[in-house]
Parts: structure tokens; C-alpha cells; sequence
């Protein structure tokens, strides 16, 4: 982005502003802020983000300002000069051997409370951390090729802080390495800007710093499933030319890259991303080679397989039925052009990645993206059962295709637990992320969700779900608020792995029993995805349309239509 | 000089985003309330991008007007 064009995203920019964003920093903040603030907007669907600055060299001073304004996040730009001013090319204190030995005292006692004031920051707004992106002038006696013992503590200080800050839940670490990718150590530094406006980098490393500090603070909500090809994408050679046996993914084979493939396919189904096969292939010899024993990707952690002949499309929708998840949550990865052409204009949202087998760098590079797509800060105990519940879902097709019958429920054996949500991480992750089952498709900052869980007449709760065929974990978040005889939900999500288990029912059977309110108001909206919630609520509405707003749901008409419930229902959430 | 003074319109336009067109020609840093040192910075920049050259900040730490701005463009 150029700084003409960042300047009209801001201009064009609608509305008042909702966000508050601190950029807490030592030099001037110029163009971070120019840049910072445009890609807020962008990321806010073109709404105003109002970006807080401080005070000129105060750090310190500027973290603590920042808590106690409040906000939707911080981004803090931490420079040498802010770990000791001697540090920066605008400080005249000199550079004799005990002015050095100072520094690095001085270095050690700031940095302790850096990380305080951090850590203070981030006990009440998200914070994403950059450290020093300039390099040092050249203070010591050293010639500047070589690292000498001053350099080396300083290294080790900064290193120190952001591996302390980093254990902090709400503190994000920007990563060096990427930030290099895009902006190069060497075309960082503006050092006649630095002297002339006390702003040190060049547009170029305002902007990339800009936009991957935004990407830390508020990522976009990870990729759920990834469909691999085999032929020349999980192993180099056609299996169907040349066998089981002589398929690869090693050094000797010269085909290490497919061997890397794997290790991240194994990586990603590990950290609860669906991984499954679409192959033109032989399923009589897909079996067979999936069975090899050196595989590093487990062929249990791969589901489904789909080896047919047919339109690799009609693999994927297949493979999209049995995950009951959207072509847009999901990444297709294939050695083929065409292949990928003909799955992306089936799904348009679906996003194709070549595997260039014949090129280590590039695939190397694709690695990289694929994490991208799917990084995340934790894995919670619902990512570890998401395969194995679709996997038991799948395995009944008889009894679930369509509406279960009562008859079935009630043989289940289901178990819904409720829980108050106060601070968790799944629930906060599940309504950020769910769009069928969603009452209005809000989504929520750190900052949002934090007030929302703090609410004085509010609730916040999460339902967990378990029958005989497994456990889903916690697969649906209430949140809303109480005034005087009547109950407000403005949030309801639900997983689509929990559909046909008549949960959304047993839920508002729940909250009308727990809050004795003769009436709920849901703060609904109509998004493109959310169909299966406008479903439970038109089983309501008696044939009026539905319209966003206000929905009133009674506990006599509630109770009339409500199907026959067979939960078993395990309170945590008001005993 | 009218390619001159069309571009550095557009850099007004994003720099100064509430003046009118019609004030460019006289505008200056004590007539433009919002025409302060980061706003000068930010023009220049602006400038640097649209006429594709480096700009020299001391050079033209003086030039806080539209002619000024103008006439130093032309010079170059």
C-alpha cells in the first residue's frame, strides 16, 4: 500500500468511530500511524478506527497512558532508542567504554519494565509487539562485521523481553523472520528523517510493519480444512504408473519436499485442522499405499478419502458434506492447474493452491502460506475431538441422514452440559468463527468480548454436548443480558458439527427455565450464511418473514412447538 | 507546469482532505490550520510518490506553500 493510497482508505472511510487502537511507541509516530490506521479500516469493513498515539520518547510512559485510556488493542513498537536513548542516532552522551558498560545496566533495568508495563497493558486490551527492526549504529570498538560482547547482551536483552512477553495470552510477538521477508534489514532505516522529524523508518517499513502488526492484533479466523491431492502432491510419482512401493517422499528419492508436506499435514491435524484426500486414483491402491508404514502424515488423522475417477469437484463436495463446513473455510491443495481450475469454479470461495512439485523453493514458500492460513495462538481440547466426532457422525449415515427420528434421539444417550463462559477461550473462539448457526454474525475484539463478559445483568454460557457416539466438547455459546421480566440474547452460536441434535432447543428450554422470563428477545440479523438459525426461528414465526431486529420468542409458543427433548441436562452454569 | 500543478493538486487532496480545490493556489501553512510540520512531512511524501523522485526534506523545508511547492517542482 502507498501512502496516497492509505491516505484515501482513511478518507473514504464511514461511519463514528467504534475502535480505539493505541499505538504505543518512542519515536513520532508519522507514517506507522497513517498506515496503521488504514489497514484498521480496512480489517473494519471500511468503518473509522480512531489510532491513539503518546507522548515523543516515552515509551514507558506511553504504555502505561494507553492502559489507562482503554481500547480495543495496542500495537508497541519497541526501538533501541527506547531501551536506552545512547541507543539512537539523536543522543550525544557519547561512546566511551563506561558509557557502553552503562547502556547495557541501564538496557537491563528498562527492560524489566517494559515487560511490567507490557504485561499491565495486556492484562486489559490485546497487545502485538515489535522489537527493534533498525540496526545499532556503531557504538563499540568492534569493527561492525564482527558481534562483541556488547551487541550480544543487547541481542539477549531484546530477546529476553519478547520470549517473557510472549507467554502472556493476550501479548502477540511480531516475527522478525517475516517481517524481513518484506522489508529488508538494509531498506529499513531513513536516518535523515530519523535526525529531521525524530521518525526513523522508510514509507516502505512503516507500511509492511503497519499491516503485519494489524494481521498480529487481529488475525483473521484460521482455515478449518485442508483437502490434499496425492499424485505428485503428498508423494512424488503416479501411483497408478508406477505402484505402492515405488511412490516417495525422501532425500534418497530426491523428493524430501513431499516429505516436508506431509510433516505439516501431520503438524496441522494435530492442531485440529480437517485433512482429507481427493484423488483420481484407483481407491483399491490409495487404500494400499496409505498403509505404508512410512508415511508421516498418520492415515488415521485423514478423513475422508476420496479416490474416484470422477470430477475432482464432486470429491470435494462430498468431502464438504461429511465436514458440514463451508467451501470458504477450506484450502484444496493439487499439483494440477486444471484440477484446481475445475474444483475453484465449482466453489468460488474455495481457495486453490498449487503444489509445485518441481520447484523445493516454491513449494518451501507454499508451506509458509498454508501455515498462514491456518495459524493459531492455542489448541483447545475441542480441536483434539473435532476428526473423531465427524468420523462418528459419518459412521451412522443411516440413522442421521435427514432429521433423526424421535426414536433415535432418545436412544442417544446425550448429555448437554452449561457452563458459565466468563473466560473462555473456546467460547470466545467459536462465536468469532461460526456462520450457519449464528443469530447475527457479530464478531468481537478482544476488547468487546472481554466488556461482554463483564456485563452486571449479563450471562455468558457455553453448552457442551456428549452422546454415545462421542463428545463434541463445547459446541454452542449463549450470551445476552436481563431487564426487568425479560431475557435479551444478542449472542447464538452453534457449531454445525451439533446440527440435528436438537440442541438449539434444549438450549432455549434451558434459558427459559433458569431465567423464569415469560418472554426472549433475540437481537437478530439475517447474514448470507446464517440459513439453519432463520430455520429454528421460522419454526416460530407462524409464517410471518422473518426481519433483523428484535425477535420475541414466548415461553407458551416456545413450549408448543418445541419437539419432544431427550437430553439429559448437566447445570453448571446456575447451581 | 499544469502537470506540475495537477499532481501536486492530487497530493493536496490527500494531505489536505478538507480544503477546497479552488484554495490550492493560495494555500499556506499559516492560511491551512491543518498545514503543520507532520502535515508537511506527509505532503512531501506524497509528492516524492506522485512525481516518482526522492524529495530532499531540508531542500524543501521551506516551501510551505502551494506556488512555493509549485515552483520548486518545476525547477527540478
Amino acid at each position: 500500500m502507498r501512502l496516497s493510497e492509505a491516505l484515501q482508505v482513511i478518507g473514504q472511510a464511514e461511519g463514528d468511530a467504534q475502535r480505539t487502537v493505541h499505538l504505543v511507541c518512542g519515536f513520532s509516530p508519522l507514517h506507522v500511524e497513517t498506515f496503521l490506521k488504514a489497514y484498521l479500516i480496512q480489517r473494519s469493513s471500511g468503518v473509522r478506527v480512531n489510532v491513539a498515539t503518546g507522548l515523543y520518547g516515552d515509551l514507558e510512559g506511553n504504555l502505561q497512558r494507553a492502559r489507562e485510556t482503554g481500547g480495543d488493542g495496542a500495537i508497541a513498537v519497541v526501538e533501541w532508542s527506547d531501551l536506552d536513548s545512547r541507543l539512537g542516532l539523536r543522543a550525544s552522551a557519547g561512546w566511551r567504554a563506561e558509557t557502553l558498560n552503562d547502556i547495557l545496566v541501564q538496557v537491563d533495568e528498562r527492560r524489566e519494565r517494559l515487560k511490567d508495563g507490557l504485561a499491565r497493558l495486556a492484562a486489559v486490551m490485546p497487545v502485538a509487539v515489535a522489537g527493534p527492526a533498525l540496526a545499532l549504529p556503531p557504538l563499540s570498538i568492534l569493527p561492525p562485521t564482527q558481534s562483541g560482547d556488547f551487541e550480544l547482551h543487547l541481542n539477549v536483552a531484546v530477546t529476553m523481553l519478547l520470549q517473557q512477553v510472549a507467554q502472556y495470552p493476550a501479548i502477540t510477538v511480531l516475527s522478525s523472520g517475516s517481517l524481513s521477508l518484506l522489508s529488508p534489514a538494509e531498506s529499513r532505516h531513513d536516518v535523515k528523517m530519523e535526525l529531521h522529524a525524530g521518525f526513523p523508518y522508510t514509507l516502505k517499513h512503516a507500511e509492511v510493519l503497519a499491516h503485519q502488526s494489524v494481521q498480529c492484533l487481529f488475525p483473521l479466523p484460521p482455515k478449518k480444512g485442508l483437502i490434499t491431492d496425492l499424485d505428485q502432491t503428498l508423494w512424488k510419482g503416479i501411483l497408478g504408473d508406477v505402484g505402492t512401493d515405488a511412490v516417495s517422499w525422501s532425500l534418497e528419492g530426491k523428493s524430501q519436499v513431499h516429505a516436508l508436506y506431509q510433516q505439516l499435514l501431520s503438524s496441522l491435524a494435530e492442531s485440529g485442522v480437517l485433512v482429507a484426500i481427493a484423488s483420481k486414483n484407483d481407491p483399491t491402491l490409495v487404500e494400499e499405499a496409505l498403509k505404508r508404514s512410512d508415511l508421516l502424515v498418520e492415515p488415521s488423522k485423514i478423513f475422508p478419502v476420496e479416490a474416484s475417477w470422477g470430477p475432482k469437484s464432486e470429491a470435494v463436495s462430498r468431502i464438504l458434506k461429511v465436514w458440514n463446513i463451508g467451501a470458504d473455510s477450506v484450502v484444496l491443495v493439487d499439483d494440477s492447474p486444471m484440477e484446481l481450475a475445475e474444483v475453484g469454479e465449482q466453489f468460488p470461495g474455495l481457495e486453490c493452491l498449487r503444489f509445485p512439485s518441481d520447484d523445493p523453493a516454491a513449494v518451501v514458500a507454499l508451506l509458509g502460506q498454508i501455515r498462514e492460513r491456518f495459524g493459531k495462538k492455542r489448541v483447545l481440547e475441542e480441536d483434539r475431538i473435532r476428526l473423531q466426532s465427524i468420523r462418528n457422525t459419518a459412521e451412522r449415515p443411516a440413522e442421521i441422514a435427514g432429521e433423526p427420528t424421535a426414536d433415535f434421539l432418545a436412544r442417544l444417550g446425550a448429555v448437554m452440559t452449561l457452563e458459565a463462559a466468563s473466560s473462555d477461550a473456546r467460547a470466545f473462539e467459536l462465536v468469532n468463527k461460526t456462520n450457519q448457526f449464528n443469530l447475527n454474525g457479530l464478531r468481537y475484539t478482544d476488547a468487546e468480548w472481554n466488556a461482554i463478559s463483564q456485563r452486571p445483568d449479563g450471562f455468558l454460557l457455553t453448552v457442551a454436548y456428549e452422546d454415545r457416539f462421542g463428545p463434541l466438547g463445547r459446541i454452542a455459546v449463549l450470551g445476552g443480558y436481563y431487564t426487568k421480566d425479560t431475557c435479551h440474547v444478542d449472542i447464538w452460536v452453534m457449531s454445525c458439527r451439533a446440527f440435528s441434535r436438537q440442541i438449539e432447543f434444549q438450549s432455549i428450554r434451558q434459558l427459559f427455565a433458569k431465567t423464569g422470563a415469560p418472554e426472549i428477545r433475540f437481537r437478530f440479523k439475517a447474514t448470507d450464511r446464517n440459513g439453519p438459525l432463520q430455520s429454528f426461528f421460522a419454526s416460530f414465526s407462524h409464517g410471518v418473514e422473518l426481519k433483523d431486529g428484535e425477535l420475541r420468542l414466548g415461553a407458551e409458543d416456545f413450549d408448543r412447538q418445541c419437539p419432544q427433548l431427550f437430553h439429559k441436562v448437566n447445570d453448571k452454569w446456575m447451581t | 507546469m499544469d502537470d506540475v500543478r495537477e499532481k501536486l493538486g492530487r497530493c493536496f487532496a490527500l494531505a489536505f482532505p478538507k480544503l477546497d480545490p479552488s484554495q490550492y493556489a493560495t494555500a499556506n501553512a499559516e492560511t491551512v490550520k491543518e498545514w503543520d510540520s507532520i502535515a508537511q512531512l506527509t505532503l512531501l511524501n506524497l509528492i516524492a510518490e506522485e512525481f516518482e523522485r526522492e524529495i530532499d526534506l531540508e531542500e524543501f523545508e521551506d516551501a510551505t506553500s502551494f506556488e512555493a511547492l509549485a515552483r520548486a517542482l518545476q525547477v527540478q
